[in-house]
């Protein structure tokens, strides 16, 4: 992800990093790598962008971390959603939509 | 999620991130260096080989450091953390400085101690409301603004008016305390309504009530608390018992609260009120003794009871003709501060002139180290550090330096007010409210707060933008710095400059006025002279028949004191005394209408009066032992009233009279013309004032009344060229003298002249000494900042002059080069603070006395002083330059 849609796309990056972790709990890297695979590579987070994010989501209480290990036997951070990131996760899925919807008809309208 | 549990929960990381900071940031710091390994882990699973894999995985997270510090911006509480961090960071880097550390530190306690001194003194006088319930509401009522009211008219207008609560008077009345230790008490007497409308209620005891002003048996009296600490040592049983003054017994009903004071322009430090009965004197309309004192309706303005009361006094000057000067309804306030208020605002705004010539000369001492720090800050970019961190943190290094030199402004602002208010004497109303109280403490956290941005903001802005290229670039090279750098330093150096001008001239005006009043010639010789009250009145010494013989022979007793020259007595001594006048009509001229006639300063004196004052009589001579009761009247007139009435004819002979009313009057002869001396206000112009003989006035030697019952000693010390006049010595000696006759006299008011007249010029000098010393200080760091500036630019330009040397530059040609730029930039300053004191002196106008505020010989002399300041601080740097050696010079590239 660049700077440029760092800007454009502020609350993008927090509903990308709450939807890869809807399945699950993973690390710093597994967020990023599942960003990446769910958006087929489109968005990739860089640690300075992906980092703060996380920080900032688990201290307003949408995620919830632990340490654990990682596959290859590693001790990791593993991040995962709270009850109210689900309902951060649904409400700006909600929104995303409308905004999707009204941007598509602006762009169709002659 | 609602924002209630959000916001606990942001307070809960809050206080973790901040009290369990280490091991907060230790799992920052594992979370992040997990996810480096997890990267390289993948990159050797892809197959690279674990070296590269390790630095290509580090390229990608763009520096642990770096990422930890964005979370860090983002972390609850960061404010706080990174502010501690900077201030950290900011004590070291100061501590590491010490030479600019305590230069600026004192500039900036100079500039606020003297802000927050001044301001103390303002915010007791000027801002905090009097002590009293609603003093909005309360008001002062005089002719004139300031002479008192008759009896008869005070009842008239307190009937006829409608927009006053209570409306009360008081009259001054000073007494003789009989008991063992004889004691002149101040005191007040009041009309019941007085002491209720302040809203005080008294400590213990009770206050006057309406029965009170018609009092049967023996009069109440209500202490201060003061007189009743020192008299009766606070004893709670005081109530009750009886006091003795003038001979006659009060019963003490009440205690006033500590500090209570009323009304605090008049009459102040009052001991024992009592109640004001007019009795037979309530129809007079010519005893004017009366000061009125009234309580505003709500709602009611000053302004609706000036108009109400100027139209009353207007119908009783129809009925009663030439007995209703104006009167004028004052706020109590405004006349409490009186003249202080301009005095005080003028020092404020000097004082904020100082802060401001600190704040620009540590803003360029800020720039010139920016400059020096161009470096470190062109690295702290280069490797990662946003430019608003760098911003708060030079910021934090300012506020920083700021609030040290706040905390050392507090120390000195609590030491200097001592001095202050001992400078200012009587001149400041209520100055035992001023104090570094925790308004003042707040004022001065805001003002260093202030402080801290003004000077840093620019310096800061200016580094935390520079150009990291640029800045290597220019660092490295050393050369001629930037243009655009030295205009900013010039421009503060103009500024300095031009703000210390106007405090020069400010302290320049001051000095002239206060050179004016000095050299105002009070008509007596006012050195060497000690004066003292001496009443009779209610000891053993009142009895008509034996006044005169007792102040004869204690006066026979203190001339003969060693040391002393010649020793007289007058009623009241000229400046610090009552003034009181008679109305005097001139034989043989028409009689003038009732609102017409003249009057004239009076004052009672025993021979030798003039002898001892060295107020010389310029014609006709003295009064003698022979003017007594029974021979023919005589009387001494000032030179202002011979000059006036008897304009191309000799004074000495002619007759006048004290009682124009009767036909019949007693005529007095003018036996003596004596030079014109001061009455009561020093910058007065003459008036005419007679000189009646005391062995003449009866009632002087048979009235009674406290008025008359006491005179004032005037003694002139013997002055030799060996020993200088030391008058205040004489002191021990005068008061046995006086006792050796009896003991039970009180001798009171015991002052030098010398006082006397420092006393009435308290005022002025006070401003002077302020504003002096503000210029003072102003101007050393204005020369300051010049040395600084030109230092710096010499400094710079080390290159380019040793290159001119190398040319063939002689040592003057630098001088002449260095200085010239540092003389273009107080040129500026002084055309610029010329014009702004031509604007601030205007403020001054009720200030100054025998100089125009826009006096050109003070403006010149300052602006010349100013120069040659300027001049010696460029003079320094430039002697430096010559001694620049080229190949030196050129090497340091």
């Amino acid at each position: 992800m660049t700077d440029r849609q760092t800007n454009l796309l502020q609350g993008t990056l927090d509903l990308l990093i709450l939807k890869s972790l809807a399945l699950g709990e993973l690390h710093g890297l597994g967020v990023a790598r599942r960003v990446e695979q769910i958006t087929r590579g489109t968005f990739q987070v860089k640690p300075g962008s992906l980092f703060p994010a996380l920080y900032r989501m688990e201290e307003a209480g949408w995620l919830a971390s632990s340490w654990g290990a990682s596959e290859n036997n590693r001790r990791a951070k593993f991040y995962k959603l709270t009850a109210a990131g689900r309902r951060q996760l649904d409400a700006e899925t909600t929104e995303w939509k409308r905004i999707a919807v009204a941007i598509g008809f602006a762009l169709q309208a002659t | 999620m609602s924002p209630l549990s959000r916001f606990t929960s942001r307070w809960r990381s809050a206080l973790r991130n901040l009290f369990a900071r280490s091991r907060v940031q230790r799992e920052l710091d594992a979370d992040v260096r997990t996810y480096a390994d997890l990267l390289t882990d993948e990159k050797v699973r892809a197959g690279m080989d674990p070296r590269d894999a390790r630095r290509a995985a580090l390229v990608e997270l763009g520096g642990i450091e770096r990422v930890k510090d964005e979370v860090r911006e983002i972390q609850s509480g960061a404010v706080l953390e990174t502010t501690a961090r900077d201030v950290r960071y900011a004590v070291r880097t100061l501590v590491r400085r010490p030479g600019f550390t305590v230069v600026a530190v004192i500039a900036l306690a100079l500039g606020i101690g003297a802000t927050t001194a001044i301001f103390s003194v303002v915010n007791g006088v000027l801002l905090r409301p009097l002590p009293y319930r609603e003093p909005d509401q309360l008001v002062v009522i005089l002719h004139e603004g300031r002479n008192p009211v008759a009896p008869a008219n005070y009842l008239d207008w307190k009937q006829q008016s409608s927009l006053f609560s209570s409306f009360g008077a008081a009259e001054y009345w000073s007494g003789t305390m009989t008991g063992d230790v004889p004691e002149r008490v101040q005191g007040l007497k009041v009309t019941s309504d007085v002491l209720a409308m302040t809203g005080i209620n008294p400590l213990i005891g009770r206050s006057f009530r309406p029965e009170d002003d018609a009092p049967t048996g023996d009069r109440p009296v209500v202490l201060s608390w003061g007189f009743w600490q020192r008299r009766f040592a606070g004893s709670r049983d005081v109530l009750g018992k009886s006091l003795l003054v003038d001979g006659s017994s009060y019963t003490i009903v009440g205690v006033m609260p500590r500090g209570f004071d009323f009304p605090m322009f008049w009459a102040t430090g009052v001991q024992v009120w009592t109640p004001l009965t007019l009795g037979e004197r309530a129809s007079s309309r010519r005893s004017q003794s009366l000061r009125l004192f009234a309580r505003l309706r709500p709602g009611a303005s000053v302004a609706a009871a000036q108009s109400q009361m100027s139209a009353i006094t207007g119908n009783l000057e129809k009925a009663f003709p030439g007995t209703n000067p104006a009167v004028v309804v004052a706020p109590l306030d405004t006349m409490v501060v009186g003249d202080v208020r301009t005095a005080l605002l003028v020092l404020l705004g000097a004082v904020a002139f100082v802060l401001l010539i600190a704040c620009a000369n540590v803003a360029h001492m800020q720039l010139a180290r920016a400059s020096a720090r161009h470096r470190e800050m062109s690295v702290r970019l280069a490797l990662g550090a946003s430019r608003t961190r760098l911003l708060r943190q030079l910021l934090t290094e300012s506020v920083v330096l700021s609030l040290v030199g706040g905390a050392l402004g507090i120390v000195l602002a609590k030491a200097g007010l001592r001095t202050l208010v001992a400078l200012a004497g009587s001149s400041l109303p209520r100055a035992e409210t001023i104090g570094l109280d925790p308004a003042v403490l707040a004022f001065t956290t805001v003002v260093s707060l202030m402080t801290g941005l003004a000077f840093g903001l620019l310096p800061a802005v200016r580094v935390s933008r520079s150009e990291m290229a640029e800045a290597l670039r220019d660092g490295a090279r050393g050369s001629t710095e930037g243009a655009g750098r030295s205009r900013v330093r010039s421009i503060l150096v103009a500024s300095e400059i031009a703000l210390a001008l106007v405090l020069l001239a400010g302290a320049g005006l001051a000095m002239r006025s206060f050179a004016a009043l000095r050299a105002i010639d009070p008509g007596f010789d006012p050195h060497g002279v000690l004066s003292a009250v001496v009443s009779v009145y209610g000891t053993a010494e009142a009895p008509p028949g034996r006044r005169e013989a007792f102040y004869t022979s204690a006066l026979e007793r203190v001339r003969q004191l060693p040391g002393v020259e010649s020793a007289s007595l007058v009623n009241h001594l000229p400046i610090a005394g009552d003034v009181w006048g008679l109305q005097f009509i001139i034989e043989g001229r028409p009689r003038p209408e009732p609102a017409q006639v003249p009057r004239a300063t009076f004052r009672v004196v025993y021979p030798g009066y003039f002898r001892a004052m060295r107020l010389p009589i310029l014609r006709g001579r003295d009064v003698t032992e022979m003017d007594r009761v029974g021979a023919p009247r005589v009387v001494i007139v000032n030179d202002f009233f011979a000059r006036r009435h008897w304009p191309n004819e000799d004074a000495i002979g002619k007759r006048v009279s004290f009682n124009p009313a009767a036909d019949t009057g007693t005529w007095f002869t003018v036996v003596g013309v004596v030079k014109n001396d001061v009455r009561s206000d020093w910058t007065a112009p003459p008036e005419e004032e007679v000189f009646l003989p005391y062995a003449q006035e009866r009632e002087y030697l048979e009235g009674n009344g406290g008025h008359v019952g006491y005179m004032t000693l005037v003694i002139r010390a013997s002055c030799s060229a060996v020993k200088a006049c030391n008058a205040a010595s004489l002191a021990p000696a005068l008061r046995d003298a006086v006792g050796s006759v009896n003991r039970s006299v009180p001798v009171t008011d015991i002052q030098t002249m010398d006082d006397v007249i420092a006393g009435a010029n308290a005022g002025p000098r006070f401003t002077l000494v302020l504003l002096a010393t503000f210029a003072v200080v102003a101007l050393v760091l204005a020369a300051v900042g010049i040395y600084g500036v030109i230092s710096y630019a010499v400094s710079r330009r080390t290159h380019e002059i040793g290159v001119r040397v190398a040319l063939g530059a002689s040592p003057a040609t630098v001088v002449r080069l260095v200085i010239a730029q540092g003389m273009r930039v107080v040129a500026v300053g002084v055309v610029i603070g010329v014009a702004g004191s031509l604007v601030a002196s205007r403020l001054m106008t009720k200030l100054v006395y025998g100089v125009s505020v826009t006096d050109p010989l003070t403006y010149a002399g300052v602006a010349a002083l100013l120069a040659a300041v300027a001049l010696v601080a460029s003079y320094i740097p430039a002697r430096r330059a010559t001694r620049i050696d080229p190949l030196v010079a050129m090497r340091t590239d």
